[in-house]
């Protein structure tokens, strides 16, 4: 059966730190201003008890990606294992999919005046090597999983933030943290 | 390296077995390579890699791996042969390609007409070494001697190499010297009188734990890579309780989370402390053998602490006390980590001792996974060649002369016969990072000449007269330690110095040659020197021996990065305690020699005066060190301005809204910032991070009054700053 690869984000694990979104950017050398990935911050009382929570998000890999389909030169292509790779070479910079995607994965590059986004790091998958932000979380808070054979036991493809998954069937899950004990002084 | 890497996650609980989790590259015809093809890099090139140490003042000092294609850097991540980073880096780290390259660089020495006018000129670096030597030569015959020579250099880069600058000064003269730490000197004096010296445990052993309080420490933003260990001895069943006024990430991380008013955490410790003597709790067999002063301790809590007494105190209910001190006291072993920003308050030392003899007591204290761990230095002897040279013949004065590091402007300005006339800054950022920056202003503008030496236009290169462009460490060659874990570090030269980039090593031979050619004999530090054969000789047989090295290159062989013997990793596993009995000391005489009471008391915190009644702390920033890294623009794409954390109730009784820019004020001056409505600090509390932001007029300190904490002359020669007990007002702007 063909694999279906996605993201795993550990809520639960993630510190906010900014460590996978930046050594994405320092591996494939992009513009400051660009991110293949990006943590963002989840409202405060996510789980109940007032804490700080981010969420790190990069491509969906979607099972209906809008940017494939609102491409006009076929620069998307998805992969069997299930990885949306963009073509820059084909790429025109009209960022029509920057518009179509309900995530706004696609960056623009100003410099190379054309779209960017994450591609899995397949080049490394392809040798047996893990996705940048993957490996170098210092808390190993991202994983990839092929869905066809894992479902994760609290895994929920949903969090605040994230837009409707029933648009383009986004692959990344997420696992929700727990909520701990707290004493508070007031309020 | 993949399977590993997916065996070693556990955070999917599922039924499928770990091989389905990816197909570990079966899908791919092709072979695994040594360096990974990127996308951004195309090169027909030489592609090397080189062993980096990041010598930032951090816990985790990382082992780094730098890829240069081509002569230039292309990639800088975590060196894999590292057990306590794992080849990771934290966020900071990960930003060192823009660090090097980025457009901000000082690129050659220069020189400034009118302090803060902005009115640069390039010139040579003889040109730079010709203005300082003169000035040195010209004071020492005007005042007889070095004196009115001001060396304030710190923690920007702890390379042991870089201990050069405090070298190079020792060989023109005495001189006067910024002395101490705003770091941890009340804690480790605390930890000084109770054990001899701070000495913590490997934080590796976390996953050794059965219970860890992190009191007052936030590793989830200073020390990812021990947060790493922590939320793995968490997986395990590890019970995790985070002590802070704040709700800190690592506080959001916490099984349990325990918001105490700032600054009476003694009260905390004491109050636990006589239900777990209640209770019979303790461990009498510990005690006896191993300390000293034991029956003076129980009989001053007895009389003097009750639980409900400390349930008021702390704003902590007594059942959470109660129960917490039985947990406490019933794991085994159990572990408490001292943050820093705990003990930045004028009663940090007292509040340091109360939780030391908590750890005494329950007999935690030389257990594996157990402890009371705050900071350690028992991998730092090295031999310090680059001060070794002395002051030359015909030096004026007898010996240097200090000033508080932590008070430093009003010292300056104080000091007399002979006045202080010349700055020499060095990895530091006084004007940012000092309390009072407008009295460390005042400082500078009495100076005849001030010299920085820096990476980037800081607050205090832009008040200098002179600015010397040094090198990343990518550049130049050293060796690190971490005054936290126990590993030592390589660091080769990955690159050529960008511009006209020196070493601090390099800049000390550089203007010991001038002042040789001006007046020969007038500084003993060496005029040239390979700095491979420097860093060699900063080993002795003692550090090659707990390394298991036969030097650095022997080092760098043998992937760059050493754990030190296992032997030394249990903090006084021995039990055999630094202090003049040779056991734990609750009753110091150590302590009274520096005007303290003998025992571990309760101190009264420092109380809001009525005009100022809100705390406004400034803990350490995710994004930053100090002011290291924010400014940098891959971190500002992400935060491009600092802002104040107000909670919703002290924000509605002040009628400040979300992104209202807020006026935050005391007597010692005032500043206007974004508020941030968050129910991460309590009502009373405001909270605004450290850092330096590009092109924002910001410092955290400038409410920050050099008021003293209660401990610091006996580790570190004088006692630190009280940064968090900032109290003052705020109103919508």
């Amino acid at each position: 059966m063909a694999k279906k690869l996605g993201f795993l984000v550990n809520i639960e694990r993630c510190i906010g730190c900014h460590a996978c979104e930046i050594s994405c950017k320092s591996f494939y050398q992009l513009e400051p201003e660009m991110r293949r990935r990006r943590v963002t911050e989840l409202p405060e009382d996510l789980v109940g008890t007032p804490v700080r929570a981010f969420v790190s998000t990069a491509c969906n890999h979607c099972d209906e990606p809008a940017c494939k389909n609102a491409c006009p030169v076929g620069a998307y292509t998805k992969r069997e294992d299930g990885i949306v790779v963009h073509n820059q070479e084909l790429c025109i910079g009209c960022q029509m999919c920057g518009k179509a995607c309900p995530y706004k994965v696609p960056v623009y590059n100003p410099v190379k005046r054309k779209m960017d986004k994450c591609s899995m790091c397949y080049e490394r998958l392809d040798v047996g090597q893990l996705p940048i932000c993957v490996e170098k979380c210092p808390l190993e808070a991202i994983q990839i999983v092929d869905y066809n054979e894992v479902q994760p036991e609290n895994g929920v493809s949903i969090v605040p933030t994230f837009a409707d998954p029933s648009i383009t069937h986004p692959t990344t899950q997420f696992i929700l943290p727990k909520p701990g004990k707290q004493t508070r002084r007031s309020s | 390296m993949l399977k590993e890497s997916i065996t070693r996650r556990n955070f999917i609980k599922g039924s499928a077995s770990l091989t389905a989790l990816l197909g570990l590259g079966a899908a791919s015809s092709q072979a695994p390579k040594g360096l990974v093809p990127k996308a951004a890099a195309k090169t027909n090139g030489k592609v090397q890699q080189f062993y980096n140490a990041c010598p930032r003042n951090c816990y985790d000092t990382c082992s780094i791996l730098t890829t240069v294609e081509d002569g230039r850097i292309t990639f800088i991540t975590g060196n894999e042969n590292n057990t306590y980073t794992k080849g990771r880096l934290c966020v900071k780290g990960n930003t060192y390609p823009r660090v090097v390259y980025s457009p901000d660089r000082i690129k050659y020495p220069m020189r400034q007409k009118g302090r803060g006018s902005g009115n640069w000129e390039r010139i040579s670096w003889g040109e730079a070494y010709t203005i300082i030597s003169k000035k040195i030569l010209e004071i020492k015959k005007e005042y007889g001697s070095t004196l009115p020579i001001c060396l304030n250099k710190y923690s920007g880069n702890f390379n042991i190499l870089n201990y050069a600058t405090e070298g190079m000064m020792s060989s023109i003269g005495y001189t006067t010297r910024a002395q101490g730490t705003p770091c941890d000197p009340a804690g480790s004096d605390a930890q000084g009188f109770d054990m001899g010296v701070a000495y913590n445990s490997d934080p590796e052993h976390f996953l050794d734990a059965d219970y860890i309080i992190l009191w007052g420490a936030n590793p989830a933003w200073t020390s990812a890579h021990s947060m790493y260990f922590i939320e793995q001895a968490k997986e395990r069943g590890t019970k995790l309780v985070v002590i802070d006024p704040l709700i800190t990430q690592t506080a959001s991380k916490a099984d349990e989370y325990i918001q105490i008013k700032a600054s009476t955490d003694g009260a905390l410790a004491l109050g636990m402390i006589r239900y777990i003597f209640d209770h019979q709790l303790f461990d009498k067999n510990w005690v006896a053998e191993n300390s000293i002063g034991f029956s003076e301790f129980f009989a001053y809590v007895n009389k003097n602490i009750t639980v409900e007494w400390a349930a008021e105190k702390t704003g902590v209910p007594q059942a959470v006390i109660e129960r917490l001190a039985r947990e406490y006291a019933t794991a085994k072993p159990a572990n408490i980590w001292i943050g820093f920003g705990m003990q930045r308050h004028v009663n940090g030392g007292a509040m340091v001792r109360a939780i030391d003899a908590l750890a005494a007591i329950t007999g935690n204290i030389g257990k594996r996974g157990g402890g009371v761990n705050y900071i350690g230095g028992e991998t730092w002897g090295f031999n310090y060649h680059t001060m070794s040279f002395g002051a030359p013949e015909g030096s004026g004065g007898e010996a240097d002369r200090m000033v508080n590091m932590n008070n430093f402007g009003a010292q300056v300005l104080a000091a007399d016969e002979p006045p202080i006339k010349m700055m020499w800054i060095a990895c530091r950022n006084p004007i940012a990072q000092d309390p009072e920056p407008n009295v460390v202003k005042k400082a500078f503008d009495q100076m005849d000449l001030v010299v920085t030496a820096d990476l980037y236009m800081t607050q205090t290169v832009e008040y200098s007269d002179i600015v010397l462009p040094v090198t990343t460490p990518f550049e130049s060659v050293g060796i690190n330690v971490s005054y936290w874990h126990y590993w030592m570090n390589v660091n080769e030269q990955a690159i050529k110095p960008l511009y006209e980039a020196k070493s601090d090593l390099e800049i000390a031979m550089g203007l010991s040659k001038k002042l040789n050619e001006l007046a020969p004999g007038s500084c003993t530090f060496p005029t040239s020197g390979n700095p491979k054969e420097w860093v060699e000789k900063e080993l002795n047989d003692e550090i090659k021996e707990l390394f298991n090295i036969e030097s650095w290159e022997d080092l760098r062989k043998k992937g760059g990065t050493a754990k030190a013997n296992e032997k030394i990793t249990v903090a006084w596993e021995d039990l055999k305690f630094r202090t003049p009995s040779g056991k734990y000391e609750f009753y110091s005489k150590k302590a009274v020699e520096y005007g303290h009471h003998p025992l571990p008391v309760f101190t009264e915190e420092y109380k809001a005066p009525k005009e100022y009644p809100i705390r406004c702390m400034s803990p350490h920033w995710k994004f930053g060190i100090h002011s290291q890294f924010q400014h940098q623009d891959w971190l500002m794409a992400i935060q491009d301005h600092p802002y104040l954390e107000i909670n919703p109730e002290l924000a509605r009784k002040k009628g400040i809204q979300n992104n209202d820019i807020v006026k935050i004020i005391n007597e010692t001056g005032y500043m206007t910032l974004p508020a941030k409505l968050t129910k991460m600090v309590p009502p009373d509390t405001v909270v605004m991070y450290e850092g330096w932001w590009k092109g924002v007029n910001y410092t955290e300190n400038i409410t920050v009054k050099a008021l003293a904490e209660d401990m610091g002359e006996y580790q570190k020669g004088q006692r630190g700053i009280a940064f968090h007990d900032n109290f003052v007002n705020i109103e919508k702007a």
